[in-house]
């Protein structure tokens, strides 16, 4: 069974800046994809909450290792987004 | 009705199948440990939540402590009900809550908050969470860490005779950035009676065993109440003694309450689950004395031992 998340990479990209952005109240400019994410100040509890909201908003489980095994946006998005999978416009609830 | 006529202060301890380390919180909530404070200035509520065997609360009479016992009539898996239940039967002023009955004070804790809880009309007085061992328990636990190992290291520092602060010494603090980092819960936290129940207590929708993530809830929600003050007390610490609890067992158990309780508070709340990054105010718990920006700035004076 394919786990990863079922939009492409690009959406996925786009989700995690901006719930990264939202959660952690920081110029979106600011969170570039290629840092690791304790670059920004996300620790790893807040890693594991953000497993916890991208199994909600995708639908799909999320072993929050896998953040912690590809510890930047790019490349988890690398690991788990579907190349080819939807585009879509999704943006979390700002916190 | 039997207790303190007109406590100062009511702690609200919530506790289930904790016969081993629930005396030594109680021990640790309660003068000569406890500085600074007269027997009759504390109300210690214990709620029991269904245990086997009802705590012996009895044991303190001779530190001059009145502890209540209440037995909850319906137990339920999540602590909440009997948090509310403790809190609706406290009678002090100044109520602090800890959810988990695993949890020691430092020595001046109690002191500390009562003295902050008179910088403001409406303060929400947040604890820092410490655990006992070389790192967090889930982790620690791995390597051995249990009960015997505790037990040890507490008789290494004299606990509780010798000083009590030298918590700081054999503990993990469970902030990330420290005492002044992102806050995801508080254990012990402490509100007037007047906010507690405008916040309406805990929330009894969290049903999950062990609350789920009610504890940090319970906290932002109240910073979020109207004109409040949070104010961290930086140089005390509630220290968690290793119980078997759900999230500081096992690694995979702490990831899976977390990540489970994250989805849940997204559903009920309608947003993510966030740490507290508001500072609020800085009270040196040990000086008891309010910490501007600049004094931290310049040197992390703020947790002396910590």
């Amino acid at each position: 069974m394919d786990d990863r998340i079922p939009v492409d990479p690009d959406t996925l990209r786009t989700w995690m800046v901006d719930y990264i952005t939202s959660v952690l109240d920081l110029p979106p400019e600011t969170v570039l994809p290629g840092l690791k994410f304790n670059e920004y100040g996300l620790d790893s509890v807040e890693a594991v909450v953000m497993a916890g909201v991208l199994e909600e908003e995708f639908g799909v489980p999320v072993d929050p290792i896998l953040l912690f095994e590809h510890p930047s946006i790019d490349e988890f998005v690398q690991a788990r987004a579907t190349p080819g999978g939807a585009a879509m416009t999704v943006a979390p609830d700002p916190a | 009705m039997s207790g303190v006529r007109n406590p100062a202060v009511s702690l609200v301890v919530a506790s289930y199948e904790m016969a081993r380390v629930l005396p030594r919180t109680l021990r640790s909530l309660l003068p000569p440990y406890q500085r600074d404070l007269d027997p009759d200035m504390v109300e210690i509520i214990v709620v029991d939540n269904g245990s086997s065997v009802l705590p012996d609360t009895g044991s303190f009479e001779s530190l001059g402590a009145v502890i209540r016992l209440i037995s909850v009539a319906h137990p339920t898996p999540s602590p909440v009900a009997a948090v509310n239940a403790g809190i609706a039967a406290a009678r002090a002023n100044l109520i602090g809550v800890w959810i988990d009955g695993a949890r020691l004070a430092s020595p001046g804790l109690v002191g500390a908050c009562l003295k902050a809880a008179t910088l403001h009309q409406r303060p929400v007085i947040a604890t820092v969470n410490y655990q006992l061992g070389p790192t967090r328990q889930y982790l620690s636990a791995q390597n051995g860490y249990g009960p015997g190992i505790e037990d040890a290291l507490l008789d290494s520092i004299g606990w509780p005779d010798d000083d009590g602060y030298r918590l700081f010494d054999i503990a993990t603090c469970e902030v990330r950035g420290g005492p002044t980092g992102a806050m995801l819960e508080s254990n012990a936290l402490f509100l007037p009676r007047d906010l507690w129940q405008e916040l309406g207590g805990y929330d009894p929708a969290f049903v999950e065993p062990g609350g789920g993530m009610v504890n940090p809830d319970t906290l932002i929600r109240a910073c979020g109440l109207p004109d409040v003050q949070l104010i961290r007390i930086l140089g005390e610490g509630t220290f968690h003694q290793y119980h078997g609890g759900l999230s500081t067992s096992t690694a995979d158990g702490a990831m899976q309450v977390l990540q489970q309780g994250s989805r849940v508070y997204l559903q009920r709340r309608g947003k993510p689950l966030v740490p507290v990054r508001a500072q609020g105010w800085h009270f040196d718990g040990r000086r008891r004395v309010r910490l501007d920006a600049q004094l931290l700035a310049d040197g992390g004076q703020a947790c002396p031992a910590a």
